[in-house]
């Protein structure tokens, strides 16, 4: 039993990363109507500037996260500017425009991936932060760097929900997602918003990359799983849909620690996909979706 | 003094598809003025042209003695012309009252946001009611009231209406019509377009029918309810089209 408590808390901190990527890809869909293909190069960019600014720099843990989160937002933000605006502008979603989109964004992680390789190399790096001792609780024994994970994202997640809720810039960027002409006569600054949304999902891309990295290496390649299984995470939950994304990160994270400890360790990422096919077969449109948005 | 909006030659459509063939039109200050014609004459790209959401192909727009046109959406709300657009358009994952502060967006004072929701509220009581709940769960009547009033909430100088009374019930519509009358009463200037030409007309200070994308028939709108052309030229579309489908 014990164990299993075990496995479910790791998957749960996991799942939190996890979510904090697919947050983004949702936000990103739901404000731009582009599936962000290169949100995993993002998640790994948001680690090796986490790693320079910890290393290098000799910054705190605390700084570090935060400053890394800032940067790559502002990376983001830089990118989509001058690569996606101008044919996101053009329209189309999911028409021959979109297709053109679906390009850039597999281009742009090729990209982000090769600027990454020439500047750190093709080594896994550590990323050792001096956390302390795990915390006990009752049997179990908590690395405190899964603790870090689970309240870092969790105040993340919170922040985000209070400014879409209770702020007028929240309350822009939901008319931006659901209709941008109809935001633009309410007098929202809609390409500026635009601009917000991206950068926001980049930063929430960045912070799971930096707290992701102390327990894994930090690596050109890692950007690619990543992408994979927020995807997952963001279809079982929902696509579009921000509870659903956090969601569907968590039971990815917790079905994947589980059936590692349970069946194999060697297929671990298979079961994601298992749940993924499963939850599909179930409700087609995610957990917490709704039907297909309506494209304008 | 100058109109409030003045329109010369405009020319513009969607992609390659010319809808405007050089429209002209012009309102002054504190009028209601209805703008006629049938489907695909041009009469919301007119209005979406004027609004920024489409950026005109040549033609000149001003407001209030500057020119608007090529300027984005949220600089011509910030400049006090807001367009209310048709098919009730609110966003349904919001309250009502968020769908009417988001229309104060370029409103940067807690103090007029407030007063300029209390006229809304005054303007349609009911959207007080229900001022905390989801806009996906109001009829069409609400729907278009909480449009009009996201419009009104920046406190522009003019408002353009495209179909108010669209799919509403005959009852809705006289509500709709009667507070439009008593928000150019208190001193807005409308441009409204309108397929129920009747009541536009007992609204409205001055008409103008399009058709090809140009202004066909203009003139006051005392006398255009009684000019043969305007029902003639407002209905020949629809009766060609029973025509050919019979």
């Amino acid at each position: 039993m014990d164990f299993f408590i075990d496995l479910v808390i790791i998957g749960l901190s996991v799942g939190m990363v996890y979510a904090l990527v697919a947050l983004g890809i949702s936000l990103i869909f739901s404000g731009l109507d582009i599936i962000h293909f290169a949100h995993g190069e993002i998640y790994m960019l948001g680690a090796f500037i986490g790693l320079m600014l910890f290393q290098k720099l000799g910054l705190p843990y605390i700084p570090t996260l935060m400053l890394a989160v800032i940067i790559t937002g502002f990376v983001g933000v830089i990118i989509e500017r001058v690569f996606y605006r101008r044919l996101t502008s053009a329209g189309g979603g999911y028409t021959v425009a979109g297709m053109g989109m679906v390009i850039v964004g597999f281009g742009m992680s090729i990209v982000l991936q090769n600027i990454a390789f020439l500047i750190w190399g093709p080594k896994p790096l550590p990323f050792p932060v001096p956390f302390g001792r795990p915390i006990e609780i009752g049997n179990l024994t908590l690395p405190m760097s899964y603790v870090w994970i689970v309240v870092t994202a969790l105040a993340l997640m919170i922040i985000l929900n209070l400014v879409l809720r209770k702020t007028m810039i929240g309350l822009a960027i939901r008319a931006v997602a659901h209709n941008k002409d109809i935001a633009y006569l309410s007098g929202v600054n809609v390409p500026l918003m635009i601009s917000v949304i991206f950068g926001t999902a980049c930063a929430l891309g960045a912070a799971a990359g930096v707290l992701i990295a102390p327990i894994n290496y930090v690596q050109v390649q890692m950007g690619i799983g990543i992408l994979i299984k927020a995807f997952a995470a963001a279809v079982v939950g929902g696509f579009g849909s921000l509870p659903g994304a956090v969601l569907g990160g968590l039971l990815v994270g917790v079905v994947e620690s589980l059936g590692a400890g349970f069946i194999s360790g060697t297929y671990k990422d298979i079961y994601a996909f298992i749940l993924l096919i499963v939850v599909m077969m179930v409700k087609p449109s995610g957990i917490l979706g709704v039907e297909a948005k309506v494209k304008a | 003094m100058a109109p409030m909006l003045d329109i010369k030659d405009l020319v513009g459509g969607y992609g390659s598809v010319q809808i405007l063939n050089g429209a002209s039109l012009r309102v002054d200050r504190g009028q209601i003025v209805a703008l006629l014609g049938g489907n695909g004459t041009g009469k919301s790209t007119l209005l979406k042209a004027t609004s920024g959401l489409l950026k005109p192909w040549s033609g000149s727009i001003a407001f209030d003695g500057e020119r608007i046109d090529g300027m984005r959406p949220d600089a011509i709300v910030r400049r006090g012309l807001v367009q209310v657009t048709q098919g009730k358009e609110a966003f349904p994952g919001m309250t009502v009252e968020e769908n009417l502060r988001l229309g104060a967006y370029v409103v940067r004072d807690r103090a007029k946001t407030a007063q300029a929701l209390e006229r809304v509220y005054s303007y349609f009581p009911i959207l007080k009611e229900k001022r905390n709940q989801l806009s996906g769960t109001l009829s069409g009547g609400q729907l278009q009231m909480v449009c009009i009033g996201r419009g009104l909430m920046s406190s522009p100088k003019m408002i353009m209406l495209d179909e108010p009374s669209a799919a509403l019930a005959p009852q809705i519509v006289m509500d709709i019509f009667r507070t439009i009358h008593r928000i150019t009463r208190d001193g807005m200037t409308v441009l409204m377009v309108e397929q129920n030409v009747r009541m536009a007309l007992l609204l409205a200070t001055y008409g103008y029918v399009i058709k090809d994308g140009v202004i066909h028939i203009e003139g006051s709108a005392e006398k255009m309810i009684h000019d043969d052309n305007v029902r003639l030229s407002y209905l020949g579309g629809t009766v060609a089209n029973r025509e050919a489908q019979l």
